[in-house]
């Protein structure tokens, strides 16, 4: 028994194959990646709960409709609260999942895959985010 | 119901299946690759043992924002694709702002409550962590207040959002 309580890895079990994770990416690459996680995090803190305060709390979510939006976009705090929120939620949100897939994706080709999957993805929600932002404020 | 709330039912259904999946495969790979951190008796006596030797906990706590973390990022796209209908009519966005009113979705509004400030609290105490370069017992002791906070702000969220249900 070691000294924490921790328990005995499969490892040193006979008869489990055990591989050891294999950390993707360069040294540099994942510095940045977490570094971002973690200034995106601190901003999405004040912004997310923010949100959902607003469109929970201060306003039922009822009464949170188009007139409700327009009223929020039409000061350009909201707007930049609302686009910042976006683009830092995308990104913290496809670095984790990012890490998540290399984690949990052990063969090569597949893992390839579901990371352009997800950077596709993200993307396009980054683009219809900023669409639907520039097309209410311009429209 | 009209088909843009037809489509966003489909869409949260998918969101909610991806997340069990999501969780089923965090819970697969701590089972093998961590050294059994699946429920079993010895997992239960290690977790029952006196406090300072609850650092197993910290591993609890990085599974549960892992899951927390993708339940989030789910709902995240599926809402940017609904308020992107904002864009295309106001019409179409009110029509499909209707099922957020609704009982069922404002008791997936309580949980979506309750995994984000479980993420943004354990989020703090993992820079916390990571600045103040603290040990596993401190951690594991951070986890207290995390937790304090999350039912607080979560049990109290929840009774302003059902409120109006029962009203």
């Amino acid at each position: 028994m070691t000294s924490l309580g921790q328990p005995v890895s499969p490892r040193h079990r006979p008869g489990v194959r055990w591989e050891a994770p294999r950390p993707a990416g360069s040294r540099r690459a994942r510095a940045a990646t977490y570094v971002t996680v973690r200034v995106t995090g601190l901003i999405l803190a004040v912004l997310v709960l923010g949100h959902f305060a607003m469109t929970h709390v201060v306003t039922d979510v009822a009464e949170a409709d188009a007139g409700f939006i327009a009223e929020r976009w039409g000061s350009a705090l909201w707007i930049a609260w609302d686009g910042t929120m976006l683009t830092a939620a995308l990104v913290h949100g496809a670095a984790g999942a990012w890490i998540a897939i290399e984690d949990y994706t052990a063969d090569r080709a597949r893992r390839r895959r579901r990371l352009g999957l997800l950077a596709a993805a993200t993307a396009l929600l980054l683009a219809t985010g900023w669409a639907t932002l520039a097309v209410a404020i311009l429209g | 119901m009209t088909a843009v709330q037809l489509a966003f039912l489909v869409g949260l259904t998918g969101v909610l299946a991806a997340v069990g999946w999501f969780a089923l495969t965090v819970m697969r790979a701590a089972a093998r690759g961590d050294g059994g951190t699946h429920l079993s008796v010895s997992l239960l006596r290690r977790l029952g043992r006196s406090p300072q030797e609850r650092a197993e906990l910290n591993r609890w706590a990085f599974y549960l924002h892992r899951v927390t973390g993708m339940a989030i990022l789910g709902f995240l796209c599926l809402h940017i694709l609904d308020v992107g209908t904002y864009a295309i009519s106001r019409g179409t966005y009110d029509d499909l702002h209707e099922l957020y009113g609704s009982a069922p979705m404002r008791v997936f509004e309580s949980g979506l409550l309750v995994a984000i400030l479980f993420h943004t609290f354990n989020g703090l105490r993992i820079l916390a962590i990571d600045l103040g370069d603290l040990g596993q017992l401190t951690a594991r002791r951070l986890l207290v207040p995390v937790v304090a906070v999350t039912l607080v702000l979560g049990v109290a969220g929840t009774v302003v959002i059902m409120a109006p249900v029962f009203s």
